[in-house]
């Protein structure tokens, strides 16, 4: 799906949190979003989310508009989009598995594919036995991949990962970008990422948006390093 | 997880809420069985007054056939009588004489001479007793003595009401907490699973989705409230059959008839499980705000 954002302003009481943004992404697209903590990035994944409401402008999600109010337009969108959440959001009476396994419920994925998606997301973020303990039995960086390996069950069309090698571990950051420009490659998902980690962005080479105290300061294209 | 066993999986993380809840809808059902079931026995009394020969008419001595016959006529001619039975000084002799043949000296003595003869009306509709009552208590040249059951039918009819008010009353307030209760524990549960919810939705769970658990679960408890609640009310029946009925003879105050049992069964199991459903659907709108 594509994402258009058409002047949104984001206002806190009297502060704005995002300023008249506007951008276009599309299917398919793998885009670094940068700025200071405090910029309004986030913010700005949870409109796409529809976890907030635009103070004003308009967000468009494929051919939908999510301020028609219509709920099971936002809920059949977020179906589509994974997201690897800066504060998690798994549910702590769940194990990583049963984590994974509502998501596959909620959009409804064939029962009998469920463990063997499981087994394979698990694989991918390399959790391993990890998977049959509950959050708060697991590191932070361990968090941040089973979030992932969440948002990557429900095969989705675009992904938002918030600052997602946060927690991470060089090594660990770098096998996670990995696997998001395969999954870019592969499936022509979007991403779109969140992160401060400059290295990760200069040698990625895609399209980077830089926002500042809530406003797109800069949105181009790194050429790859070679 | 299935809803089933998701709903599972929250009766046990708080069973103690479960238990409550339960014995909520328990206690409803125990009374309302209980009163039904005591309901059914007075109706039982109550008819057995209504229709027994509930005036009886003694006449006096030495009426001679004609008359005894035209009193007949006359008193069949009133509407909304069933039976008009002529019992005779020797037939009141054989009456007395099989109630009272455990005391052979009291047979002895009695002789059908001084037996009055009498006529025993049972009758479908309660007014026209009153009607006979007014228009033969005068006739004292062939009624000897009047015996009408009124007293003790209107003052069995004030005590049946006045049980069915007071009981109408404990379960209505009963029915009331439980259901409050219902809700209530519903909506603990809710904010006890409030993150679980809010990000089920941000996962694109629909809003029917994250409530179904807990509609379960309320239904759950509606269903086995009201099954326990009948079973401990007719294990009770069970139980005290025997010495309440023996209290009541010759009426069957008790009466274990399957039939009425099933259906009270299953109207309890519908109504408990309407009842726990739309006390979860309640809490749910309530609690589930996000
Ligand atoms: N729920 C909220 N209520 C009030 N202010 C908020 C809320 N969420 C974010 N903000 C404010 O909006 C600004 C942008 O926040 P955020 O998008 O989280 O920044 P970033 O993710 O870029 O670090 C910050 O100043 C933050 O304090
Ligand atoms: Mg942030």
């Amino acid at each position: 799906m594509k994402i258009v954002f058409d002047q949104v302003d984001k206002k806190f009481g009297i502060v704005y949190a995002l300023k008249d943004i506007s951008f276009e992404i599309d299917q398919g697209e793998f885009v670094f979003l940068i700025g200071n903590s405090g910029a309004g990035k986030s913010t700005l994944l949870k409109l796409i989310l529809n976890q907030l409401k635009p103070t004003s402008g308009k967000i468009l999600l494929g051919d939908i508009d999510l301020s028609n109010g219509n709920k099971d337009d936002v809920n059949n969108t977020r179906r589509k989009i994974g997201v690897v959440f800066q504060d998690y959001q798994l549910i702590s009476d769940k194990t990583i598995e049963e984590n994974i396994a509502l998501i596959l419920d909620i959009v409804n994925y064939p029962k009998e594919k469920i463990q063997s998606r499981i087994d394979k997301v698990i694989k991918e973020v390399n959790l391993g036995t990890r998977r049959f303990l509950f959050p708060s039995q697991l590191a932070g960086g361990e968090l941040q991949r089973a979030s992932l390996a969440r948002a990557l069950a429900i095969e989705p069309e675009v992904i938002l990962a918030d600052e997602p090698t946060g927690n991470l571990d060089p090594e660990n950051s770098w096998n996670l970008v990995k696997l998001l420009k395969d999954i870019n490659k592969e499936n022509n998902t979007t991403i779109i990422m969140t992160t401060h980690n400059n290295e990760i962005v200069e040698s990625m080479g895609k399209r980077v948006i830089k926002i500042n105290d809530g406003e797109i300061v800069k949105d181009y294209n790194i050429s790859k390093k070679s | 997880m299935s809803p089933l066993q998701t709903t599972w999986h929250h009766i046990r993380r708080s069973p103690f809420q479960s238990l409550i809840a339960t014995t909520a809808m328990f206690l409803s059902f125990f009374f309302i069985s209980t009163f039904i079931i005591i309901n059914s026995g007075l109706s039982t009394v109550l008819k057995y007054f209504e229709t027994k020969p509930e005036i009886t008419l003694f006449l006096k001595d030495g009426l001679d056939t004609a008359t005894v016959e035209n009193l007949q006529k006359d008193l069949s001619s009133y509407q909304g009588i069933k039976e008009i039975t002529f019992i005779s000084k020797e037939k009141a002799l054989t009456i007395y004489k099989e109630q009272n043949k455990n005391n052979p000296l009291l047979t002895e003595m009695v002789t059908a001479s001084i037996l009055p003869a009498s006529f025993e009306i049972t009758v479908s509709e309660p007014e026209v007793l009153e009607k006979i009552y007014q228009n033969y208590s005068t006739k004292t040249n062939v009624i000897d003595e009047i015996i009408y059951q009124k007293d003790i039918i209107t003052s069995l009819l004030n005590w049946t009401n006045a049980t069915r008010q007071v009981g109408f009353a404990i379960i209505l307030i009963i029915a009331s907490i439980s259901f409050l209760t219902m809700i209530t524990i519903i909506g603990m549960k809710i904010t006890n699973r409030k993150d679980e919810i809010k990000i089920s939705r941000l996962l694109g769970a629909s809003s029917f989705y994250v409530k179904k658990p807990f509609l379960l679960e309320g239904i759950i408890y509606g269903l086995f409230g009201s099954i326990f609640g009948f079973l401990f009310s007719f294990l009770l029946a069970l139980i005290f059959q025997k010495s309440i009925n023996s209290f009541f003879q010759p009426i069957t105050f008790i009466d274990l008839n399957v039939n009425f049992y099933l259906i009270l069964l299953f109207a309890e199991i519908i109504t408990g499980t309407l009842l726990g459903f739309i006390a979860s659907w309640i809490g749910a709108k309530r609690y589930i705000k996000f």
